[in-house]
């Protein structure tokens, strides 16, 4: 068993292993092509952000922020209903979204998708809240957008064995 | 032609239903299907219905994917019955603990119906 995780850093905090992911998740799951954008996008009031932590040698999340819009239209991919609001199915296919690009991500390294657990998807909806890490070990944050929708994946590594 | 019962196990509704359009789009019809949200709930309609498939996902609350397999054996549940796992793990070691738990077969997520279509339906004809 790998007792550490910091020879694979440079594999662990490749961007292209989140962009690789993201396209992976949106054109087999929604069958849509995202294509990443330069620079955060334009923020909306009301957001929806998804969260799966990871534990073991690598502790941290996964982020999934959009605007309640772009999170209506995902959604709305996803299952082929319409919605109106951001309502428990909007939330649910969000937080599936995000917990399917976590483990997407984690598995484009053997040895991080054999240490590294996911939790169960948690779902935060309203307005003028930020996210706030302490020091994280790496980060990386970035925008996406399909159909005029964009929205934003965040990896977050706050502990590496 | 024989309906095939299916029970699946997700805790997200929407991954549930993607699911089952996905049976239906590998040419699984028709179709009944049972829904659970957790293997606790799934060996509840275990004790109620005859199902011919079982597919579960592995992280989810209450009673996880691969406890839910060891109770369906402890409990002499669904005998016999093929059981797929579709979940976001993918390493090695979680194929590995769900084929010793009794699953005949695995599908990570993000999936396509073409996938379902060639884990799945070699085992539900050879029920």
């Amino acid at each position: 068993m790998a007792e550490s995780l910091r020879e694979y850093l440079h594999l662990v905090s490749d961007p292209k292993s989140l962009d690789a992911s993201v396209e992976e998740v949106f054109q087999l799951m929604l069958g849509v092509n995202c294509q990443r954008v330069p620079g955060p996008i334009a923020d909306d009031p009301e957001s929806v952000t998804a969260m799966v932590g990871f534990g073991g040698l690598l502790s941290g999340a996964c982020v999934f922020k959009s605007g309640s819009s772009a999170a209506m239209k995902i959604a709305a991919q996803m299952t082929g209903m319409e919605f109106a609001t951001v309502d428990d199915t909007v939330k649910d296919g969000i937080g599936e979204i995000c917990n399917m690009l976590a483990g997407a991500w984690k598995g484009k390294v053997p040895e991080l998708a054999a240490h590294c657990g996911l939790s169960i998807p948690a779902v935060v909806t309203g307005r003028d809240y930020e996210l706030r890490v302490l020091s994280p070990e790496f980060k990386l944050h970035h925008s996406y957008s399909f159909k005029e929708t964009a929205f934003t994946v965040a990896i977050i590594c706050d502990g590496l064995k | 032609m024989k309906e095939t019962r299916t029970l699946i196990v997700d805790d997200s509704t929407v991954m549930r239903k993607i699911v089952e359009r996905s049976l239906r789009q590998a040419g699984l019809d028709p179709l009944v299907v049972y829904e659970a949200g957790s293997g606790t709930e799934g060996l509840e309609v275990l004790k109620t219905k005859k199902v011919d498939l079982i597919l579960s996902d592995i992280n989810m609350p209450l009673m996880d994917g691969l406890e839910f397999l060891r109770q369906l054996r402890a409990q002499d549940l669904a005998t016999g019955v093929p059981v797929v796992m579709i979940t976001t793990e993918s390493s090695e070691e979680h194929v590995k603990q769900a084929i010793q738990a009794g699953a005949q077969g695995y599908i990570r997520k993000p999936f396509t119906a073409e996938q379902v279509k060639e884990r799945v339906l070699p085992l539900v004809n050879a029920i």
